[in-house]
């Protein structure tokens, strides 16, 4: 079988239209090399379907076969799943610790300790004013007013330690009802939290790349957006995900202290979030958990008000036995916040009684001055400061692992994913060249022609 | 499988080893510039209490300081007071000796007993001694004058600090170390004829008497034998402040010796050790400069300036 003479001209115009492809993937990899949670991409090119030259067309008279240049099978991404998972469980863990280290380290700074302004100094300088009232033998009316000054002072720094550490607690817990609240609430026309936003946008993608995958196509560029949407997902909570035969995928969190129960974000092609289960009785881990963990009740912020609260019951408790009266009332609600003077003491301070005897004597004030110390109360808040600043300090340790092993997966996944300028650069030239090369060897094959068609057959002309 | 290593990589770990020197050095720079190892509970948990605990210390130290300087003024006030009252029991003795010789004539004696009466007074005058406002032997009862002038001998304070169910003056000196400085003046005084108590009011006003009615046997004998005991008591209860005083005088040394180290420990845990500090922020800066210009020559080049 005679083979066409203009084959060659095929063969070459493929592999001019395969190069200017690679060069265009190679232009779209560059342009994307600063864009989030692109992956660079390859045109994957096969030789074209070789011509078939029957039996006897070759020496030996056997069939053969005779290549016709390339064609691009497919452009894809480059991509690791499984790099893709370990990056969302550690987006996830850093996502959580982020958000206590945050919480506690606001909370910490209520305390002002060590120095000059803690509960530590106004507790020292307490025991001082009832020194100073067993010194003043005679006329105490100045030493007594002195004392309810600085009771009020200690009193006003437990109140404002507790109301500091209130209000995080406060704060943290809104921010955490805020990202996770559902669409639609509080009113019909609401977007909802961040969760709910990122499910819609979710489930819109899941749509979109359905109908291209199941007509063949591969949305590459979509499938890179519902890629980093998910990272952006697992920040806020351990995630699973579940892919469809239909190109979708199901994304649930999962509770990380009830073996696996999940909560569909996003079924199929609708934003299935619902908030989250009534009383928060979950621990979806990421910064939903963080944050719940810090601020819910019986949570880490809520321990350390109740340890205030000990102490400042453990102050009024020790200072009114010794006192032989009520000197410090607390109540309704949390000791620490409601500390307070007595309120006829606080009306008038010479009701202050200083000694049981006669009018000199000051064997009370002496009494209260030596609690100076006491376990109970300057060793039990000294204790409380202490494991504050363990949790704070445990917190920022984790937080900081966490940014590490976070930033050692998204290296891995950039080091496959990522666009390497000086890669594309050569890549450009490797094409450029193979381009001039396909248009050489059709300028090859022209030049053939132009033998064949103007030089053939004129001689003797 | 060689790492392929990226553009973004190479941006990302710069700016991330940046970072991370940034935040050192932040941290450095305040320690430095504050002077302070702990600024935050979570600097150093374990230490922070310590620090908090040595403050406390620090402070309650210079509380038992006033307390003791306070308790030196007292009792320095009372040792005047019964300086000058063991004066006046030296004269009345002269006078006394004077009073029982049989050569003394009624008159001088009359002369010698009205002197006498004027002793009395200053000795009831001093014994009503005030230390910032508190009458120093009146026991307990610091706003009472213990010794009316005249002829009232009896005494108006308490035994507060004598009777131990009875609370006197006390001053905290030291972590649980309590001290009475009071001096009871009935201690030493007594309550006058009227209480018969053979103290220093009650002999005097009995040789006043014995001189008006001329019994010189009684004043050489009985009511000076008196005087002498009550000598005594009053050198024996100077001699016990005086012990009370050199306690009190210990304790400040030895506060301000606590005081010295406790700061000094104090010191030792929160302060920032400078040359260390300064040391660390040199040495951070020039990796953080090392890291500045390793990362501005990595991120700039590229193939592209060798390409044509």
């Amino acid at each position: 079988m005679p083979i066409s003479s203009f084959y060659g001209l095929q063969t070459s115009l493929r592999g001019l239209l395969a190069q200017q492809r690679l060069l265009d993937t190679a232009g779209h990899n560059i342009a994307n090399a600063a864009t989030k949670g692109y992956s660079r991409q390859e045109a994957a090119l096969v030789a074209s379907p070789a011509l078939q030259i029957p039996a006897g067309g070759i020496a030996g008279g056997s069939g053969a076969h005779l290549g016709s240049g390339v064609d691009v099978q497919q452009y894809r991404r480059i991509r690791d799943q499984f790099i893709d998972l370990q990056y969302r469980g550690q987006n996830t863990n850093l996502g959580e610790w982020a958000a206590r280290a945050g919480a506690l380290d606001s909370a910490e700074l209520a305390l002002a300790e060590p120095g000059e302004n803690g509960i530590n100094e106004q507790l020292s300088r307490f025991w001082d004013a009832w020194s100073n009232l067993a010194n003043a033998n005679a006329d105490p009316a100045a030493a007594k007013q002195a004392l309810i000054e600085q009771a009020n002072g200690l009193a006003d720094a437990f109140q404002t330690v507790r109301a500091q550490i209130g209000l995080v607690q406060g704060q943290s817990y809104a921010e955490y009802a805020n990202l996770a609240r559902a669409g639609g609430v509080p009113s019909p026309g609401d977007p909802g939290g961040e969760v709910a936003q990122i499910a819609r946008d979710v489930a819109d993608l899941n749509d979109t790349i359905r109908r291209f995958i199941t007509s063949g196509d591969l949305p590459n560029d979509l499938l890179d957006r519902r890629d980093q949407l998910l990272d952006n997902l697992s920040e806020f909570g351990q995630i699973s995900v579940e892919e469809q035969a239909d190109g979708t995928i199901n994304v649930s969190f999962v509770d990380k202290a009830s073996a696996g129960t999940t909560y569909p974000v996003v079924t199929g092609v609708t934003a299935s979030w619902a908030g989250p289960p009534a009383g928060d009785a979950w621990s979806p881990g990421g910064r939903l958990g963080g944050l719940l963990e810090a601020s819910r009740p019986g949570g880490t912020l809520d321990g350390f008000l109740a340890t205030l609260d000990t102490v400042a019951t453990s102050l009024a408790t020790v200072v009114n036995g010794t006192y032989g009266g009520t000197f410090f009332e607390s109540g309704p609600g949390s000791a620490a916040a409601s500390l307070r003077v007595e309120a006829s003491l606080a009306a008038d301070p010479q009701l202050v009684v200083a000694g049981s005897g006669a009018s000199g004597t000051r064997d009370i004030a002496l009494a209260v001055s030596q609690l100076r110390d006491t376990a109970t109360v300057d060793g039990a808040y000294r204790a409380f400061v202490a494991e504050f600043g363990s949790h704070v300090r445990e917190a920022i340790r984790q937080e900081g692992n966490a940014q590490v092993l976070t930033n050692a997966v998204e290296n891995r996944r950039q080091s496959v994913s990522g666009v390497s300028m000086d890669e594309e650069m050569t890549n450009l030239v490797r094409f450029q060249r193979s381009y001039q090369a396909s248009a050489r060897a059709m300028s090859t094959m022209d030049e053939m022609l132009d033998v064949l068609i103007n030089r053939t057959g004129r001689v003797g002309l | 499988m060689a790492t392929r290593i990226t553009t973004s990589m190479v941006q990302r770990n710069v700016l991330a080893d940046l970072n991370a020197i940034t935040a050192k050095l932040t941290k450095t720079q305040m320690k430095a510039a504050s002077n302070k190892e702990i600024a935050r509970p979570s600097d150093d948990p374990f230490n922070a209490s310590r620090a908090m605990a040595l403050r406390q210390n620090v402070n309650a130290t210079k509380q038992y300081q006033r307390n003791v300087e306070d308790a030196i003024g007292w009792m320095d006030a009372s040792e005047q007071a019964l300086d000058r009252i063991t004066v006046s029991v030296r004269e009345a003795r002269d006078l006394l000796v004077q009073g029982g010789n049989d050569a003394t004539d009624q008159t001088s004696r009359n002369a010698i007993a009205t002197e006498l009466e004027q002793l009395i007074e200053s000795i009831k005058q001093n014994a009503s001694a005030t230390y910032r406002g508190s009458y120093l032997f009146s026991g307990g009862e610091t706003g009472v004058r213990p010794y009316q002038p005249g002829a009232d001998d009896g005494y108006h304070g308490d035994d507060g600090g004598l009777n131990p169910a009875t609370p006197g003056i006390v001053r905290e000196i030291g972590p649980g170390v309590t001290m009475t400085i009071n001096t009871v003046g009935s201690d030493v005084l007594g309550g006058g004829q009227a209480a018969g108590d053979d103290k220093l009011l009650h002999v005097l006003r009995n040789a006043v008497d014995h001189l008006r009615a001329g019994d010189g046997a009684s004043v050489r004998g009985t009511d000076l034998d008196g005087l002498d005991a009550n000598l005594d008591k009053l050198l024996e209860v100077r001699a016990a402040n005086g012990a009370r005083t050199n306690r009190l005088e210990a304790a400040t040394t030895r506060l301000d010796e606590v005081e010295e180290s406790t700061i000094r420990q104090l010191s030792s845990v929160e302060d920032a050790d400078i040359a260390e500090t300064l040391i660390a922020l040199n040495s951070q800066t020039a990796a953080y400069q090392a890291a500045l210009r390793a990362g501005a020559s990595i991120v700039q080049s590229s193939l592209m300036d060798f390409l044509r």
